[in-house]
């Protein structure tokens, strides 16, 4: 009895392991494999650990193959302006939707909400002229520019700022409490997780994007990390080994962006309650 | 006052002659790997010998894969911001009709008729006549491959077998213990026809697999493969192909093949390097023409790979981007290219240099794919359709449904023609020229 009891107790746990593992393998199994020869890749039947970890022809030739850490830079650049612009954009669209009663209002934001509707790629051609047409061209504000205002970012931040009391407003705004103070002091402490959260995801969209910023750059100097990874496939074959690891090697810098947030999201969890 | 003054001024106009500035091109290339890398060595090759000599400086610009750079084409052609156009593109068959109604492109013609000098004789003739279309010479062939059949010659030879020329013979290899692998078993052959596949089976046969020469004079409406008969006479030798046992239905795998796991495999030649590299020594690797449908078909497969076109960007670039152009389709670009890539060489004369017979001297395998082009009849024509992905897994998808649904070859012929037949329909009328 006592047994089957603590079995029922560790099945959720189970469970989730297997989940993890599940989630995990392609991630480990891709690990593995960027250590691999392309004869060790292609053996049959398929191996899952690499004969030797100090083979690092792959790494070496991704570097040989590609200016990746001048393509590193550029993502980060990219990835950092468009988000970070994204989040001031949504956080102040999302303030004025929930507590200003501005005239069409309602209407405005179902506007907003139907730009998610559109497939980005409908836009690529009426962007590029835009963008073209601006002179941006080659340059890091035009490859962020597009990316500039989220609709999903403003909508979760709309939720999120009408879970606080209008009185709470109120009250601030009679004690003479201005806008950017009752934003930037009272509704962007509690609403940490969901910033941080919405950052990240807007991060690694930006990290992964790739038909945009190849059609608005025309330098190799201004390349993204994708466009690397791009370099290293041919039309006709694909050294899957050389691949991993390029995607290895280009999932870091995302990966330690994501522990450093994924800390802040709970610790903004368990301090950010608001007492109304 | 006035000396001193006359001799600034000629001095400003000596100064200003003596550091002219070079015509500036750019090029947009999709090669990758080492390819990409010799791309990059041409330019600067070329930037620091005739471009030095004729002032024309080239800067070249992976645009992504080959779709991917249309994408862009595309785009700007759209915008009407032609100043951001390249003054040289490298196109596949994809990029063939934007470039074609493009008002900028700068055809072959236009610059033979302003260029008489130049000679194209030593071109790849099969090579160049699959970048005309609607009459038009688009562009000069740069990375030119063909679609030929790998084979495992140890074990065709363990076994006292050759490997034979057409579907019919590769069907009779079935019992010839091929098949088993020790106590195991392996594929002996395994392909799925797709839209370029199919086309060459057709060409060999004398027809094409669309109307308007297999899209290439202009946008396809039709199959022309139904009526003449060459579509279910293909059709009923790949079911007889399928029943021997020998194929599997099917895009086989190239790590299959390294590994030994299958036996043929049809591929592009230019996949020649990368197959020696990852097999090693694990076994022989063999290298031969396209199968035939059957002997009374005609050899050979259509030509692949790319171009190099040319957008007007006024007289000076375009003069300037003709020079490039016929320096990189030169022999010694050619030779090297093939030599470093596995790509066919585009100009005759690079077949005789000897980075190309020295490579064929050690490597045999190398020499099918131009061999075979040559022999090509020139009424063979790779396929350009509008709807090229559904078109695509459209023929993919029938000829697997016959042979594992059972469709008689008649019922599948007949169902292509209604399906593959109403893509093209409905492309044109969406797309009326």
């Amino acid at each position: 009895m006592k047994n089957s009891n603590r079995l029922l107790r560790l099945l959720p746990d189970l469970v989730l392991v297997l989940m993890a593992a599940v989630v995990l393998f392609p991630v480990f199994y891709g690990l593995m494999g960027a250590f691999k020869t392309p004869q060790e890749f292609s053996s049959y039947p398929p191996t899952l650990f690499p004969e030797s970890f100090r083979n690092l022809d792959n790494f070496r030739y991704v570097f040989d193959m590609t200016p990746m850490l001048r393509y590193y830079l550029n993502s980060l650049i990219v990835a950092t302006l468009s988000s970070t612009v994204r989040m001031f954009l949504a956080v102040f669209a999302a303030y004025a939707f929930v507590f200003y009663r501005f005239p069409g209002h309602r209407f405005f934001f179902l506007l907003m909400l139907t730009t998610m509707m559109l497939p980005p790629d409908v836009l690529v051609i009426a962007n590029y002229q835009t963008v073209s047409g601006m002179g941006l061209l080659d340059t890091y504000l035009g490859m962020c520019i597009v990316s500039f205002v989220g609709a999903s970012q403003m909508f979760m931040l709309r939720q999120q700022f009408m879970t606080s009391p209008v009185a709470l407003h109120d009250a601030a705004m009679l004690d003479g409490c201005g806008d950017f103070r009752f934003i930037f002091s009272v509704l962007l402490p509690t609403a940490r997780p969901v910033l941080i959260t919405l950052f990240l995801q807007s991060f690694l969209a930006q990290w992964n994007t790739y038909l945009w910023p190849l059609l608005v750059t025309n330098r190799n100097s201004m390349r993204t990390v994708q466009v690397g990874i791009t370099m290293l496939t041919t039309i006709d074959a694909t050294n899957y080994e050389v691949i991993l690891a390029a995607t290895f090697v280009t999932m870091l810098p995302t990966m330690v962006v994501y522990l450093i947030l994924r800390k802040a999201v709970s610790h903004a969890m368990s301090s950010g309650a608001l007492i109304s | 006052m006035k000396r001193v003054l006359l001799m600034l001024a000629i001095l400003l106009l000596v100064c200003s002659v003596g550091v002219a500035e070079p015509v500036k091109l750019t090029l947009w290339h999709s090669m990758t790997q080492e390819a990409g890398q010799l791309m990059d060595a041409f330019v600067k090759e070329f930037n620091e010998t005739l471009g030095r000599e004729q002032g024309i400086e080239v800067e070249a610009v992976f645009q992504g894969k080959y779709s991917e750079a249309v994408t862009k084409l595309n785009s700007v052609l759209s915008s009407g911001q032609t100043d951001n156009l390249p003054d040289v593109m490298q196109l596949d068959a994809t990029g063939k009709v934007s470039f074609a109604s493009a008002e900028m492109a700068y055809p072959v013609d236009r610059a033979l008729q302003e260029h008489p000098e130049s000679d194209l004789s030593d071109l790849l003739a099969p090579a160049l006549a699959n970048w005309k279309m609607g009459g038009v010479q688009l562009g000069l062939p740069f990375a030119t491959s063909t679609t030929v059949l790998y084979y495992n010659k140890s074990a065709f030879d363990a076994l006292g077998l050759t490997v034979p020329g057409t579907l019919e013979g590769i069907a009779s290899l079935a019992g010839s213990g091929l098949e088993k692998d020790g106590d195991g078993s392996r594929t002996v052959f395994a392909c799925l026809p797709n839209t370029p596949t199919l086309a060459n089976w057709l060409g060999q046969l004398g027809s094409n697999l669309v109307n308007r020469t297999n899209g290439t004079e202009g946008t396809a409406s039709a199959l022309e493969c139904v009526d003449n008969g060459a579509l279910l006479e293909f059709l009923k030798t790949w079911k007889a192909l399928y029943e021997s046992g020998v194929l599997e239905n099917g895009e086989g795998s190239l790590d299959a093949f390294v590994a030994g796991k299958q036996l043929m495999m049809i591929s592009s030649s230019s996949n020649v390097t990368s197959l020696l590299e990852k097999i090693g020594d694990s076994f022989e690797l063999g290298v031969t023409f396209y199968p035939r449908v059957s002997e009374k078909a005609a050899e050979g497969a259509t030509v692949n790979g790319s171009c190099l076109v040319i957008f007007d960007q006024g007289e000076a670039r375009r003069n300037a981007a003709w020079t490039f152009v016929t320096w990189m389709t030169g022999p010694d670009v050619q030779a090297t290219f093939a030599r470093g890539t596995g790509y066919l060489p585009s100009n005759v004369k690079a077949s005789d240099s000897s980075a190309w017979t020295e490579l064929v001297s050690q490597y045999p395998q190398y020499e099918v794919g131009l061999r075979q082009v040559l022999q090509t009849p020139d009424t063979m024509h790779s396929v350009t359709v509008g709807p090229s992905i559904d078109f695509y897994y459209g023929i993919q998808n029938w000829v697997s449904d016959m042979l594992e649904q059972d469709l008689t070859p008649e019922e599948a012929a007949q169902g292509m023609a209604e399906d593959l037949g109403g893509m093209l329909e409905q492309y044109v009328r969406a797309n009326p020229s």
